[in-house]
């Protein structure tokens, strides 16, 4: 996984812990296939985080484990036949309660961080 | 793109087969060839993009710890081989002291000495017996 910030590569554990909130932010948003998920964080990013797609495949699977996301089998309406995802009413619980645990967690970060130069 | 899919399949020749990794694979195979299509459309010469693609995709560890490979894997082989082995150590120190009970019996019969031997033998089965305990 590469993350470039300011020109320096950032530690990348820390959006790490965060990527299944943001893969299921995408899965909320609609039903998407693999690589789309990779180019939309690519392009939201403007290229600054790029998912590996090893990652993003670890992520899928953890996800459909705990049951989080669902996958079905597109039709060519959509664009082939491609396996698709969509976010299940727990995952949609639990990216509710994950935006509330990042909201205070950016407080508390920010009390220390935030103004420095 | 054949290329891509003997990548592909050397990514993931380490998962246990079934149709879970039939699945992934099938889906990962497709992503990836539409990633290289999307890279030639943008200007890139077929061998780049899918040098790119399999650059991309980086490294499968970590795929392979979502899916339980590595460890439970290792663990059960490991585990047969101390069954085997703990196997192995009867069979083999019972023939031991069988010969010794034998040459005991045939050329001293009057000096009973095969115990100790026995005794020194022993400790191979013990081993690992304990190995296959520990190992539990």
């Amino acid at each position: 996984m590469k993350v470039q910030g300011c020109g320096n590569l950032i530690r990348s554990d820390i959006i790490r812990g965060h990527l299944d909130s943001i893969i299921l932010r995408l899965f909320l948003e609609k039903d998407r296939y693999g690589y789309e998920i990779s180019k939309e964080i690519s392009l939201r990013t403007d290229n600054q985080f790029q998912i590996k797609e090893a990652t993003l495949y670890a992520v899928f699977q953890r996800l459909e484990k705990k049951e989080l996301i669902e996958s079905y089998v597109g039709s060519v309406s959509q664009g082939g036949k491609r396996k698709y995802y969509r976010i299940t009413m727990l995952g949609k619980a639990y990216l509710s309660e994950m935006v509330t645990e990042w909201k205070e967690l950016k407080e508390i970060i920010d009390l220390f961080l935030e103004g420095l130069k | 793109m054949k290329k891509l899919k003997n990548h592909v399949d050397e990514l993931f020749k380490d998962i246990p087969e079934g149709e879970q990794k039939i699945a992934i694979k099938q889906e990962v195979l497709e992503n990836l060839e539409e990633k290289v299509w999307d890279l030639i459309e943008r200007g890139k010469e077929e061998e780049d993009a899918i040098n790119k693609a399999i650059v991309d995709f980086g490294d499968i560890e970590e795929f392979k710890k979502e899916f339980g490979v590595n460890q439970s894997e290792k663990q059960t082989v490991k585990k047969n081989m101390t069954k085997i082995n703990l196997g192995y150590s009867i069979w083999g120190s019972s023939l031991i002291i069988a010969l010794f009970v034998f040459i005991n019996f045939y050329y001293t019969p009057e000096n009973i000495w095969f115990v100790y031997p026995t005794f020194a033998v022993l400790w191979w089965p013990l081993t690992m017996y304990f190995k296959l305990q520990r190992a539990k």
